[in-house]
């Protein structure tokens, strides 16, 4: 008997998918495991594999559709099999047994070592490599160099090439992500002499208004703070003496020690870890923190549940699978929700960004900007100065739900757990 | 030292003194009453012509240069005028008895020789005779404005093309003698016997002795004359030059018609100065400068101190030397006494000196003087004379507007021929002989004990079965090089070989043992051991016709003949406008073992000045193939050996090296070991360390190296290293000599900008240590090992597993090290 193919449900949130690309054709065979079709959500894209083998025999949606979730998209069977009690809305008792096709299996995990120095900096390539990546269609930005200085060096390229899986360690086989390093092309709609208009991806779009929705619908301020980072970075030192010398496996990073600090600072003002519901507000127990991670698709804040409850290296090798995650395109969307955080660290440090405003993840209250590194003069006893690397802070907080003092307090307690920090 | 020399100990340990032969000075005392019977009117006329002729002209330059303009022409002459106002008299006393066949060689103040010696040939030359020079020189281009509209005799067409040519010359113009190349201080024109003069004081000093060199062992008829500033007898390439004149061997050990001394006159034009330094009385300490003769040699040199102020006692002394050298009894030198008015350069504020002591010299002008004396003797009227300087002002204003008229004198098209100037670096021809007479050798080659040894040797390293022939059975590298110059030997006549220990000893690394046999003295000798007069004299040997190979026993000595090698050998082909050819092959070895002063490859050095061709052979394949063809062209080439390598057999060329002739290009590397992951690129003897890095990295890192040996530096074909690194996407440049500055650094400079896109990783220096060639025993800390090669791979261009470096290769030494210095 022919099986229906459904479109899966990504987490609990999602009610509906995009259907991006067909990868079979009606009428052609597929083995299990073949990728039937790419699909996104608001955040992700994905791809889905054939559970059965056989033959296509029927599509029921077109490329770009919005499909709800748990609907029959295509069916697979044996040729002249019937298809028809499997066309989305025929029959509710046999849509009601499509659960059971669902996969809830985790998303894949990519891993790669991102050395805390590298974040942001320069990538190491031989330029011969670079061209090798170029027409063998390897992805650089995830590769791990082996040459000096963890250079991209043109055998780098070549294993990669010829073991496409050796380039990411797949822990659960399924759904594939789709590949990060090649974006759906946008659609052209219009070209003009000197323009084309594009039509932008449905992630632009849930930033975009998200964004408005943010400015139209509080009152946003900023203040503006520095610590200083002689603390912090001499346990980043420290960290990184013990994960060379094998004592531990987890690469702390600045970012992770700020996190922490954050977390604690949190945990003496809850009223900064709330979210404001206009005419009530939200106080969280937990600290639920969300992290903004650039990706090719665009900004991504996934949550780290319950981050209060780690130490620094568990919140360490959480925040990192997170980001890495959220780069892959392969988060769980219920963590993207905006609701999902109750306080978010949005980290332009490695970009060497000095001050800056980010804008708050609504309903949350309050967004910490983190900045770069810079030297400052300081006093550092009676009379005497010197420059000291201070770290930028950027608290945006909702004026609505906070007042001036209440934040100024509460950005200063960040600073103070930053340069007291203990571990 | 020969054999047939015996020194006798009772001889030389006897006591006794030394005399010396008094020193003439100033002792000519004719008057022109005395001269008449020696002077035809016209003679004596033309005298005073020529002077005048030398001092319109520069006086013309010398108002151009301060003023600006000249007899209402106005003009900006940006280039150097060191001029001779005052000197005339010395200047045509000593061209006056030359025939058109001797050679003057000159100075940076050498315009008035110029035409002395120009105006002198073209009353020697027959009117036929001047037209062919006229017509034939760039094809009668510096000839053609003079032409246009000439209606005079072809005399004074030439007197005017000598002017103009001269004029052009010094104003940087296309139809000036040197096509504008050579300027003021070099200006020269062979066809009337004048040649370069030298911006380097005393840079004849040497070059001019390989000219006379050239016409004794080519029986040139002729002598040469060196005018060289009284201030360059302190230069030691000028005193080297005398030793090398005058070689006892001339006389005791040449033989047959070769018996006897250089035909050359060491001429002092002694006008006292140093630019601002007095030689009499402050810089030097000779006196009279006619006394360095005697230092020299039993004849003192025939050296007399002769009266420059009148041209009759000048051309009185010439009379009698030239005797002298035809006779064999040269060399001779002479302290022509002078003076000039103008400056050291115009610029010059003479404050040296006083206005009483320049005034009284010009109380006493030799052409006022000369003039005085003439019409007192009745040889000539004051309007004769007047007239004579009129039409010269005439004939020199006629000159300079010619010269300055860009229409008619056009400076070179540099954007139109971008490259002309680099099209004449290099005469690049092919040929057999410098000149087609038979050889003088002293038996058949198929006679020569060394020829015949050869034919007995293994040509090939290895035996059919991969072992190595013992070492006495195999043809080395020293033994290409002996095949390929006893080959030259036989076929140029003109070829001559010298250098320190090059007879008996057979050079001192036996590469010319048989030679010794094979060759007469005049082919084949010992010089002093004063390396600026090996390549000096070797410099005019070659302008002047012949081919030759001067030897350099260790590179480390090229510095004793700096200016030779970087300021004089590279330069004169381009500075002529390629009127000279430049066929000198110089033998420079490369040493090792004996420490800081005798183990340092400076092939950077000779690769850096353009007008040099270098090569760095390191198989006998390669250094016969290489050396047969730079002993076929026409140009200058550096020729490195590797005293490591004289006994090494052919590893690469599976047939052997060719018994019969063959050449090899210059400029194309060779690859030794193919190999696909990475390049090495050598310069000399690192090659064979680089091999047995190769062999390491296939064994234990499983890392196929290709070797490259550059063989040539300049020029340098870089399309097969292209290549290779398009393989290989890797490259190590190698060799002996320091890194900083190398041409291992050039090298990798240009490879990086012309394979950029197929680099896996920089190319990768690695060169000897930036301190003292350490002994012998230490070498292996200095120079670049095999192992140095492979931890500079692992380090910088791809890790290689399991690899623990000995040698620090990191940036941060590089860093440090350059940071330091060292």
């Amino acid at each position: 008997m022919a099986t229906p193919v459904m479109m899966p449900r990504q987490g609990q949130s999602v009610e509906s998918c995009i259907l991006g690309q067909w990868h079979k054709e009606v009428g052609e065979e597929v083995n299990e495991g073949d990728i039937l079709f790419s699909y996104e959500t608001d955040k992700a894209s994905f791809e889905e594999e054939a559970k059965e083998s056989g033959i296509l025999l029927a599509t029921f949606f077109e490329e770009g559709d919005e499909i709800p979730v748990l609907t029959n998209v295509a069916v697979i069977g044996k040729q002249g099999e019937s298809i028809e009690e499997f066309k989305p809305g025929a029959s509710e008792g046999e849509a009601e047994k499509a659960p059971e096709a669902i996969t809830e299996e985790a998303p894949k995990v990519i891993e790669f070592e991102v050395e805390e120095d590298q974040v942001g900096a320069r990538l190491r390539i031989s330029p011969l490599a670079r061209n090798m990546a170029e027409k063998m269609g390897v992805d650089i930005q995830i590769l791990k160099g082996t040459g000096p200085h963890g250079r991209i060096i043109a055998r780098d390229i070549e294993e990669a090439a010829q073991k496409p899986a050796a380039k990411a360690v797949i822990e659960t086989p399924a759904p594939k992500a789709a590949p990060v390093s090649k974006p759906t092309p946008a659609v052209v709609l219009e070209t003009g002499d000197d323009f084309e208009v594009k039509a932008i991806p449905n992630i632009r779009k849930l930033i975009a208004n998200a964004m408005h929705q943010s400015l139209q619908n509080s009152a946003q301020l900023t203040h503006h703070m520095s610590a200083d980072a002689r603390q912090l970075m001499k346990l980043r030192k420290k960290f990184k003496a013990q994960l060379e010398a094998g004592e531990i496996k987890q690469n702390v990073t600045i970012n992770d020690l700020v996190c922490y600090a954050v977390i604690r600072a949190l945990e003496k003002y809850p009223q900064a870890n709330t979210h404001f519901l206009g005419d009530k507000m939200r106080w969280f127990k937990k600290v639920h923190l969300g992290l903004a991670v650039d990706t090719e698709r665009g900004l991504m804040v996934p949550a780290l549940r319950n981050a209060d409850d780690l130490s620094i290296t568990g919140l360490s090798s959480q925040l990192k699978q997170l980001s890495t995650a959220a780069r892959a395109g392969n988060v769980n969307p219920d963590l993207l929700s905006p609701a999902a955080a109750t306080f978010t660290v949005s980290n332009l440090g490695n970009y060497g960004v000095e001050m800056f405003t980010p804008v708050i993840n609504l309903p949350q209250t309050a967004i910490l900007g983190v900045c770069t590194i810079v030297p400052r003069p300081k006093e550092l006893e009676d009379g005497v100065y010197g420059f000291v690397p201070m770290m930028g802070l950027s608290l945006t907080y909702d004026h609505q739900a906070l007042d001036g003092g209440e934040a100024t307090l509460f950005l200063a307690e960040i600073k103070n757990q930053i340069e007291n920090l203990q571990v | 030292m020969p054999k047939v020399q015996y020194i006798n100990p009772d001889e030389v340990r006897k006591p006794g003194q030394i005399e010396f032969k008094p020193i003439p000075v100033n002792q000519y005392n004719k008057t022109i009453e005395d001269e008449k019977e020696n002077f035809s009117n016209n003679d004596l006329i033309r005298i005073f012509h020529d002077m005048v002729v030398i001092r319109e002209f520069e006086t013309m330059l010398n108002l151009i240069k301060t003023r600006g303009e000249y007899n209402e022409v106005p003009y900006n002459h940006p280039g150097p005028a060191h001029l001779s106002i005052g000197q005339e008299a010395a200047a045509v006393g000593m061209a006056y008895t030359l025939g058109v066949e001797d050679f003057i060689f000159g100075s940076h103040r050498s315009h008035g020789e110029i035409l002395a010696k120009g105006l002198s040939a073209i009353s020697k030359l027959s009117d036929e005779q001047l037209e062919k020079i006229m017509d034939s020189h760039f094809d009668g281009i510096t000839a053609a404005p003079v032409k246009a509209g000439h209606t005079g005799t072809t005399k004074e067409l030439a007197i005017k093309f000598l002017i103009y040519g001269t004029l052009a010359e010094v104003f940087a113009r296309e139809t000036g003698f040197n096509r504008g190349l050579g300027g003021s201080m070099h200006a020269f024109f062979t066809p009337f016997g004048v040649y370069p003069n030298n911006a380097i004081v005393g840079g004849s000093g040497d070059i001019s002795v390989g000219a006379a060199l050239y016409k004794k062992v080519n029986r040139k008829p002729g002598i040469v004359v060196a005018n060289i500033g009284d201030a360059s007898m302190a230069c030691g390439p000028v005193w080297e030059g005398l030793t090398f004149a005058t070689m006892d061997q001339f006389n005791e050990l040449w033989e047959g018609d070769m018996k006897g001394g250089l035909p050359l006159i060491i001429n002092i034009m002694n006008n006292q100065y140093g630019m601002g330094g007095q030689t009499c009385g402050e810089t030097m300490g000779y006196n009279i400068a006619a006394r360095i003769g005697a230092g020299l040699n039993d004849d003192q040199m025939h050296a007399e101190r002769v009266d420059g102020y009148n041209p009759l006692a000048v051309i009185d002394a010439y009379k009698r030397k030239k005797k002298i050298l035809e006779e064999k009894r040269g060399p001779v030198l002479l302290d022509v006494l002078t003076y000039r008015y103008s400056g050291h350069s115009p610029s010059d504020a003479s404050s040296y000196r006083s206005k009483e002591e320049v005034e009284a010299w010009e109380a006493q002008d030799s052409i006022i003087w000369f003039g005085k004396e003439l019409v007192k003797a009745g040889v000539a009227t004051e309007e004769q004379l007047e007239a004579i300087k009129t039409s010269t002002t005439e004939l020199i204003t006629y000159a300079l507007k010619l010269a300055i008229d860009d229409e008619v004198s056009p400076i070179m098209n540099m954007k139109k021929h971008p490259n002309l100037i680099g099209e004449m670096m290099f005469s690049n021809q092919s040929v057999d002989k410098m000149e087609d007479r038979p050889v003088e050798v002293n038996h058949p080659m198929e006679e020569n004990p060394r020829v015949q040894q050869l034919a007995k040797k293994e040509r090939f390293m290895f035996d059919a079965n991969g072992k190595a022939h013992s070492k006495i059975k195999t043809y080395g590298l020293r033994d290409g090089i002996f095949e390929a110059i006893v080959d030259r030997f036989y076929k140029d006549p003109t070829l001559i070989a010298y250098g320190e220990e090059n007879r008996d000893w057979g050079g001192a690394f036996a590469v010319y043992r048989g030679l010794t046999e094979a060759l007469p003295y005049h082919r084949l000798f010992n010089s002093p051991i004063s390396e600026a007069s090996i390549v000096g004299t070797a410099i005019g040997y070659a302008m002047c016709g012949g081919r030759v190979i001067p030897e350099i026993m260790y590179c480390d000595f090229l510095g004793r003949a700096g200016d030779e090698v970087f300021n004089q050998l590279p330069k004169w082909q381009a500075m002529s406008g390629n009127v000279l050819k430049m066929p000198v092959v110089i033998r420079v070895s490369v040493g090792s073992k004996y420490g800081a002063q005798h183990s340092q490859d400076w092939t950077a050095l000779a690769a850096h000045i353009p007008g040099l061709k270098v090569v760095f052979p390191v198989t006998p394949y390669d250094a016969k193939g290489l050396m047969n063809t730079a002993l076929q062209g026409t140009d200058p080439v550096i020729f490195f050996e590797s005293q490591r390598l004289y006994d090494i057999g052919e590893q690469f060329h599976k047939e052997g090296v060719p018994a019969e002739y063959y050449e090899l290009p210059l400029g194309e590397p060779d690859i030794k070991k193919e190999g696909s992951d990475l390049t090495i690129l050598t310069i000399g003897a690192t090659l064979y360390r680089a091999l047995d890095a190769a062999k390491t990295l296939e064994e234990k890192y499983g890392v196929s190296a290709e070797v490259i040996d550059a063989r040539s530096l300049v020029p340098f074909n870089y399309e097969p290293v292209i290549e290779s690194i398009k393989k290989t996407g890797r490259i190590v440049i190698s060799g002996d000599a320091s890194a900083r500055g190398s041409f291992l650094r050039d090298l990798a400079s240009n490879i990086t900008e012309l394979t950029f896109d197929y680099l896996d990783a920089p190319p990768v220096v690695v060169g000897s240590r930036n301190w003292i060639t350490p002994a012998h025993e230490l070498e292996d800390y200095f120079f670049p090992q095999p192992e140095w090669i492979i931890d500079a791979i692992h380090e910088r261009i791809v890790p290689l597993k399991g690899h623990v470096c000995e040698n620090d290769f990191t940036e941060a030494e590089q860093l440090d090290r350059n940071a330091r210095g060292i």
